[in-house]
């Protein structure tokens, strides 16, 4: 299994794994996450339907209202939460979903990671050191 | 990072467990945004009420409701003082007319509950999106922080203020401590403008601005800075509250320069990136159109709630839907609701345009909308709204039809019980 390791900043630390949901897309703020499953309800969004829970969320960046980190917080309290973030640039929507989420998180990448993630990688990140590893998916068939 | 030595005695407890509470999760927000320092802010806008996501928090107990879901603190906390001037945004009841939002004694009284602790902790109870039209109006260089994402694009855009768009949770906590990450918006380089819009329609209506700005919305990538340009003679602030709301719906910009009309954009080499221009972009008639078949639900029929204000309404909005109304009567399967802010209402009351609504059959309210509220008249099957932020929002929430247009179509259609142009 091909392993490729990508590196940014450390921004919250601690170590976790997950499959990537990779979202090239931003998420909007109201409309965007239900707080009850955690699945993607924005209209047209490519991951509509899917959800946040446990996967490590590649995010290009936040929209829409300033209560985004919000409906994270909410899911959080409910026991749904990302277990890592990749934000490739940080920006203050994801800054402050990244806080109320407390997870391990990596911000603002040296290189492109939608160039290199699929949803479905095995990526561990590590808010530490501020690298991410990943372990690509088969995504034959 | 480098902190003052007054930020290191609030870390220390010097002033309190919530200041210290709210300083701590402000100092993390900063390391995650890459800031040295932080600035001192003046003024807070903040989502005060018993809204439903705090349903998250399994606590009848108020202040354990309100230590995690605005301080980030799984210890309970009092909210007992700001540390800076205060408004209050919109929450999700009016506090008149709640039982026709369809709202609950029991909804009533525990929002009431919570904006009575905010109001003891200092907070003026406005209880409004358009805080700049109820006197929160920070100055050029001024850092504030607001919950409500079209107002911060009006306050740096129109006036040059700071303010990142952040979240709830950093807002409460600014409030507090009178902090904020010095970064972003509240950084002379973080302004600069990145995506060049060549405005080639001719919008002169607020209905016009709105599609624009949800059309710029669209089309504008994440971190990003636009420039508008071309056809912008003529706008003015209440044109602005609707396309900034709309822009902040469809994307995620805290300013938008408006070339020879916002004051840091005289010129484009004033406001533009040293990097340069990531992109020019056209917005013509087509955009324009697009934006609106995305928003309004193209089978015309009948209609049973008509909701205007969004933003909240001026008093020269409220004026102009009270004259239509004038003489007319809401049909009897409609209810109209207008939303503002409470002291626009108060001016709407002594110059007789609230009477004049509910004369009409309509209600002038205050404090919330139905996007905050989530609440609906019981049966809608269709509704209509002059505000693509509420249509764009609303459309996934219901199963009605969900119809956008000018306020005049919308007030029509109230008169009517049905949508058509």
């Amino acid at each position: 299994m091909e392993t490729i390791v990508i590196r940014g900043r450390g921004a919250i630390p601690g170590i976790a794994s997950g499959p990537a949901m990779v979202c090239r897309e931003t998420i909007q703020g109201w409309s965007g996450i239900d707080e009850t499953t955690g699945k993607v309800i924005e209209k047209g969004h490519p991951a509509e339907g899917q959800t946040i829970r446990d996967v490590v969320l590649v995010l290009s960046g936040g929209k829409g209202s300033n209560g985004w980190s919000s409906h994270f917080h909410a899911a959080r309290i409910r026991g749904i939460s990302p277990c890592a973030l990749v934000l490739p640039k940080i920006d203050s929507r994801t800054g402050v979903a990244a806080v109320v989420c407390g997870v391990p998180t990596v911000v603002d990448l040296q290189e492109d990671p939608f160039m290199v993630i699929e949803s479905g990688d095995l990526v561990t990140v590590d808010g530490t050191s501020g690298t991410v590893t990943i372990r690509k998916a088969s995504h034959d068939g | 990072m480098q902190l003052s030595e007054e930020e290191l005695s609030i870390l220390d407890g010097q002033g309190g467990p919530l200041k210290r509470k709210t300083l701590e999760f402000i100092v993390n927000y900063a390391t995650v945004l890459g800031a040295d320092s932080l600035c001192r802010v003046s003024k807070a806008h903040l989502f005060c009420g018993a809204h439903h996501y705090l349903k998250a928090v399994r606590s009848k107990d108020m202040d354990e409701v309100m230590s995690e879901m605005w301080f980030c603190s799984p210890d309970k906390i009092l909210f007992d003082a700001v540390g800076c001037f205060s408004q209050s945004d919109c929450s999700p009841v009016d506090h008149i007319n709640w039982s026709k939002m369809g709202c609950y004694e029991d909804e009533f009284r525990e929002n009431e509950r919570y904006l009575d602790r905010c109001l003891k902790a200092g907070v003026h109870l406005v209880g409004s999106c358009v805080p700049y039209m109820t006197g929160f109006i920070p100055v050029r260089g001024e850092h504030y922080v607001t919950t409500e994402s079209h107002a911060v694009l009006m306050m740096n855009s129109l006036w040059g203020a700071c303010s990142n768009a952040d979240g709830i949770e950093a807002a409460f906590c600014s409030a507090v401590c009178a902090r904020t990450p010095r970064w972003g918006m509240h950084v002379p380089e973080g302004r600069k403008g990145t995506h060049l819009f060549s405005v080639t329609c001719k919008p002169e209506t607020v209905e016009d601005w709105d599609l624009l700005g949800y059309a710029v919305g669209l089309r504008l990538p994440p971190h990003s800075t636009p420039i508008l340009e071309g056809n912008v003679a003529g706008v003015d602030m209440l044109r602005l509250k609707s396309c900034f709301a709309a822009m902040a719906t469809t994307s995620g910009p805290e300013l938008c320069h408006i070339l020879g009309i916002t004051p840091e954009a005289p010129t484009l080499a004033a406001c533009l990136s040293p990097s340069g221009l990531e992109d020019r972009i056209e917005i013509g008639p087509r955009q324009l159109r697009e934006a609106r078949e995305i928003l309004c639900d193209q089978q015309a029929g009948e209609v049973n709630y008509v909701s205007l204000g969004c933003p909240h309404y001026s008093i020269d909005q409220i004026s102009e839907a009270a004259a239509f109304l004038g003489g007319r009567k809401v049909h009897e399967n409609v209810t109209l609701h207008i939303w503002t802010a409470l002291p626009i209402k108060a001016v709407a009351d002594r110059c007789g345009y609230t009477k004049t609504i509910e004369d009409a059959g309509g209600t002038l309210m205050v404090g919330s909308c139905p996007l905050v509220s989530e609440r609906w008249p019981a049966g809608t099957r269709a509704m209509a709204f002059d505000s693509a932020k509420q249509a764009h929002y609303i459309k996934p929430l219901t199963s009605a039809k969900v119809f956008f247009g000018n306020a005049g179509e919308c007030l029509q259609a109230s008169i009517s019980g049905k949508w058509g142009r």
